[in-house]
């Protein structure tokens, strides 16, 4: 068992003040940093081989080195704690138990890539967490931590937590940064990416909340130790959110590497009332879904993605054997046919389009061309269709349960009763929308 | 200049070309619904979808620009025809494919790729009902646009014409994912000086132009190059006309002054130019009037005008560039008579050019900046009181509408002191003042130039033959000089008498008939990117 590193607050009373993180060796690595240069930081986190925890896995390193060094004018760093995926929960941990944690993380990569303002973007739901963050960004600048001219190095910058409006599409990071102009949030066509043109048309880089919790570890332990941790190319620890019909859902943190089995029967306790594994998502509802005969995958960017799904933000789903597969895909569809953010048509049409074949095989009309249809469906809406990762984040997992799970598609279609005479409105004739089942 | 090859053709375009630009360059149309030349790129329809050699998945050809040595393939790849098909699958899944009744068909960017490209083979998989909005099938947006939001596809094209162009930002996107609507951002009417381009842009049915909206098919219109007689910007129209009747304007393309936009007040004139109440020439007899015929008017015109010692002339900026040097050389020249241009500023009214700058018009009438070049003494609202008052021997008035103060009582009752011509299309007070009333035709039924307040001369060509005797004023002018032997000024056609205008005065030398007109024919560019 590795000891806490993101979750060494847990527990601790009193573990959000200032002093307490202080105690714990807090804003050392921030002090640390501030003697190197900026490219020494951003080496010192590439040799860490840190990769992004949001759920792309990309590496924070290679990341911060798109900003342009030479631009004149100011540059931007937000930190993404949008954290909206079905299944993920581990932001929220880590800013309810050690926020200076967060700031200080901020604070380093703000001063690796030259930025002198950082926007906390948090998800609008998060009352509770925009709080305590706005508490610990004014502790840390009683501290000296923050402000101008910190700690007489000639440093400046300032925080800023920015509430969003509960939109999921949000933590899309162009998305995000509209949102933060005070736009719609709607993603940006790329390129050019905001490393390039971000925020107010200024280089911009979005980490995730974990990922920059993970930089005053690696500045004051040093890249070596964080890349002990773990695999080769997935290093360092990783929380893992497990929730569904497990004994002992919660969040874990463990390093990378470990397999689904670990996490789920033994960290997790195994299946709740002595039921069946039947299948989970790896990384939160976006992933493609795992069987039970899967659960041997080790969890890790790059295993997970060459058993055909993502580790994601490390959501762990677990779903045993009285799940209907079936209500799985409708559950999914309702949520990302609600999210899309109609903007472009394959995802939005199709998120919609998928919901209404899956609220109708639920609702007991299913018919034969439905499973084809959702392949079909999902194909044409991911792999580059669409503006942003949205449209892969319903149809991978949706076409993965249909890919999986065909049977329990073709049971539910065998069980259908024959569908209603159908009417094309042109103009609906009862001023209202009927649909079927749902 | 980057050189690239498109579906096998090799093309060299100007560098920063997007690849639907270079493809239409090639010869190659790739299909699109949310692009438009004049606004943003967003890349939100999908249909542009091309296959690039060497990058692992299609993109966008409207966010691409052409690099050298690209190998692009569009309607050669059969991974492009998939994804085109199934984003046609998605487009029409929800659309009310209610073509028979809407009043887009015929000029429909969905339709026309629904039925070319695709070659109506298209079939859908879909079982589920439609998406509707209920509420939003026929609602009146603004004083002159009618959305039904059922047949939008999320193009944005609408939104972003009131962001970039008109600047008002009246329209967003409502609600989210499959149920987003447009509507005006604080729910108030779509009330825009250029509201009905919003139409213009929709590539679909989803906004249309409510005073056009169900008067003629689209495919029955025939569409004559023109110039929009509104004000002094002198935007570029198409006028759209049918068995002699002109149904509307729509902008034609122009990146110097109008882009493809036409303000609300420019493209509503369009029906008024139907209206023509003086059908014959007329002469006042005793208390009514007596019809006659062109060459007894012209004659007895002829008689009056050599008796003449005093002769004034009110001509207007309405007329083309020929008319006015046709009236300056037979009135001022060879009659030694005075001629007056009024000018007056009316509505300020304004335009945005391809290159996003505003352009303000300086006069209401279109040819004021032409009679300023071709040196007819101007006259403000006094001036031309001035102008009138007393008495002479014959008064011509060329166009009643030339100037406001010529609809007022005053002004009737400085015409009816002497002997007067009015030449006019609609019944004004005026001319019951008049002596002699001769019809004339409006500019549907005209040829000539106008040079805009921002010095371009522009052509405009005859849509349809005038309505009962009215004939253009060029040739009313030109039978005047010939009746009166001046043979000089004689013409056959507008062409002949710019020719002569060119060679005489130093503002138009240098200037080709035959360059003039712009756009000769509707190409598919023009007529696609106005929706």
């Amino acid at each position: 068992m590795m000891e806490s590193v993101l979750l060494r607050a847990r527990g601790v009373p009193n573990s959000r003040d200032i002093e307490t993180y202080l105690k714990a060796g807090g804003w050392e690595g921030f002090k640390k940093a501030l003697t190197m240069a900026p490219e020494a930081v951003i080496q010192e986190v590439m040799d860490s081989e840190l990769r992004g925890r949001g759920g792309a896995g990309f590496p924070t390193g290679r990341k911060w080195s798109f900003v342009p060094k030479d631009h004149p004018g100011p540059k931007y760093l937000i930190c993404n704690a949008d954290e909206s995926e079905p299944g993920t929960f581990k932001d929220r941990e880590i800013i309810e138990h050690d926020p200076q944690m967060v700031l200080e993380g901020v604070a380093i990569a703000s001063y690796a890539i030259g930025a002198h303002t950082a926007y906390i973007y948090i998800r609008g739901e998060f009352f509770r967490w925009a709080r305590i963050l706005e508490e610990a960004i004014a502790q840390a600048r009683a501290k000296g931590f923050l402000g101008k001219d910190i700690l007489n190095t000639g440093y400046d910058l300032d925080i800023w937590v920015h509430r969003g409006a509960g939109a999921y599409i949000c933590g899309e990071e162009t998305a995000l940064i509209e949102s933060l102009e005070g736009k719609r949030g709607f993603p940006r066509l790329k390129p050019p990416f905001p490393a390039v043109v971000g925020v107010f048309g200024k280089p911009t880089v979005v980490n995730n909340v974990e990922t920059l919790a993970c930089l005053p570890h690696i500045l004051t332990r040093g890249a070596k130790w964080f890349a002990s941790i773990g695999r080769p190319k997935n290093t360092g620890p990783k929380l893992f959110c497990v929730s569904g019909h497990v004994n002992k859902p919660g969040v874990y943190e463990l390093p990378l590497g470990v397999t689904f089995r670990e996490i789920i029967f033994e960290h997790a306790g195994g299946i709740r009332n002595g039921r069946k594994l039947k299948a989970f998502f790896p990384g939160g509802s976006s992933a493609p879904v795992l069987t039970a005969d899967e659960v041997d995958v080790v969890a890790d960017f790059d295993s997970c993605a060459a058993a055909g799904t993502m580790l994601g933000s490390g959501g762990v789903i677990v779903m045993d054997d009285t799940v209907d597969m079936v209500e799985v895909g409708r559950n999914l569809a309702h949520f990302y046919a609600h999210e899309s953010c109609g903007q472009c048509t394959p995802c939005r049409e199709g998120s919609d389009w998928c919901l209404d074949i899956l609220n109708r095989l639920v609702g007991g009309y299913g018919h034969p061309s439905d499973p084809d249809q959702l392949l079909r469906i999902c194909r044409f809406a991911s792999q580059g269709m669409t503006i942003c990762p949205l449209g892969d984040a319903f149809s991978l997992p949706i076409s993965s349960l249909v890919r999986k799970f065909r049977h329990e598609f073709e049971a539910a279609i065998a069980r259908a009763k024959p569908l209603p005479p159908k009417k094309l409105p042109v103009m609906p004739w009862a001023g209202k929308d009927v649909r079927f089942g749902g | 200049m980057p050189k690239l090859t498109i579906d096998g053709r090799e093309v060299e375009v100007p560098q920063g070309t997007n690849l639907i630009e270079a493809a239409r360059l090639a010869g190659v149309e790739v299909p699109y619904f949310c692009y438009h030349p004049y606004l943003s790129v967003v890349g939100q329809c999908r249909i542009c979808m091309v296959e690039i050699e060497g990058q692992p998945r299609l993109a966008i050809a409207c966010a691409t620009p052409a690099a050298d040595g690209m190998v692009v393939k569009s309607e050669t790849s059969e991974r492009v025809r998939e994804a085109r098909e199934a984003v046609m699958e998605f487009l029409l899944a929800n659309h009310p494919l209610d073509c028979p009744v809407c009043d887009q068909a015929g000029e429909c960017l969905l339709q026309d790729h629904a039925m070319s490209e695709q070659r109506g083979t298209f079939a859908s998989g879909m079982l589920e009902t439609r998406r509707t909005f209920p509420g939003l099938e026929r609602r009146l947006l603004g004083p002159h646009v009618i959305q039904n939001q059922n047949r939008c596809i999320h193009c944005s094209r609408c939104i972003r014409f009131t962001q970039e162009i008109s600047e008002t930002s009246a329209l967003t996107y409502k609600s989210r994912g499959n149920s987003a609507y447009i509507d005006t951002f604080d729910g108030k009417p779509f009330d825009d000086p250029f509201s009905a381009c919003a139409a213009d842009v929709c590539p679909v049915g989803a906004l249309t132009v409510r005073e056009f909206r169900f008067r003629k098919r689209a495919w029955k219109l025939l569409s004559t190059p023109s110039v929009c007689p509104g004000c002094s910007i002198g935007c570029n129209i198409w006028i759209d006309h049918h068995e002699r009747i002109v149904y509307r304007f729509t902008p034609r393309e122009n990146p110097d002054i109008n882009a493809t936009w036409l303000c609300d007040y420019g493209r509503f004139l369009a029906e008024s130019l139907n209206q023509q109440d003086v059908l014959r020439p007329r002469r006042k007899a005793g208390s009514g009037w007596q019809e006659l015929s062109w060459p007894e008017v012209l004659r007895a015109l002829a008689l009056d005008m050599k008796a003449a010692k005093t002769l004034r002339v009110v001509a207007s900026g309405t007329m083309s560039n020929e008319e006015l040097y046709l009236a300056r050389e037979l009135f001022t020249r060879h009659l030694k008579g005075e001629m007056v241009v009024p000018v007056f500023a009316g509505e300020p009214r304004k335009m945005k050019n391809g290159q996003r700058q505003w352009i303000f018009s300086e006069s209401a009438l279109p040819n004021s900046e032409g009679a300023k070049r071709l040196g007819i003494p101007t006259a403000d609202e006094q001036g031309l009181a001035r102008f009138l008052y007393g008495a002479a021997d014959v008064t011509v008035i060329l166009d009643p509408q030339a100037h406001p103060f010529l609809a007022s009582p005053e002004a009737a009752q400085l015409v009816k002191v002497s002997p007067a011509v009015v030449v006019a299309r609609v019944e004004t007070p005026l001319l019951d003042a008049a002596t002699w009333v001769l019809p004339a035709a409006s500019l549907a039924s005209n040829e000539g130039t106008f040079t805009s307040s921002t010095g371009k001369v522009q052509r405009f060509a005859a849509a349809v033959a005038p309505a009962g005797e009215a004939r253009p004023l060029w040739q009313v002018l030109s039978l005047l000089a010939s009746e009166l032997g001046f043979g000089s000024l004689a013409a056959d056609t507008p062409a002949q008498v710019f020719a002569s205008l060119a060679a005489a005065e130093e503002a138009f030398s240098g200037l080709s008939w035959d360059q003039l007109l712009g756009a000769e024919e509707e190409s598919y560019r023009e007529r696609h990117h106005v929706g």
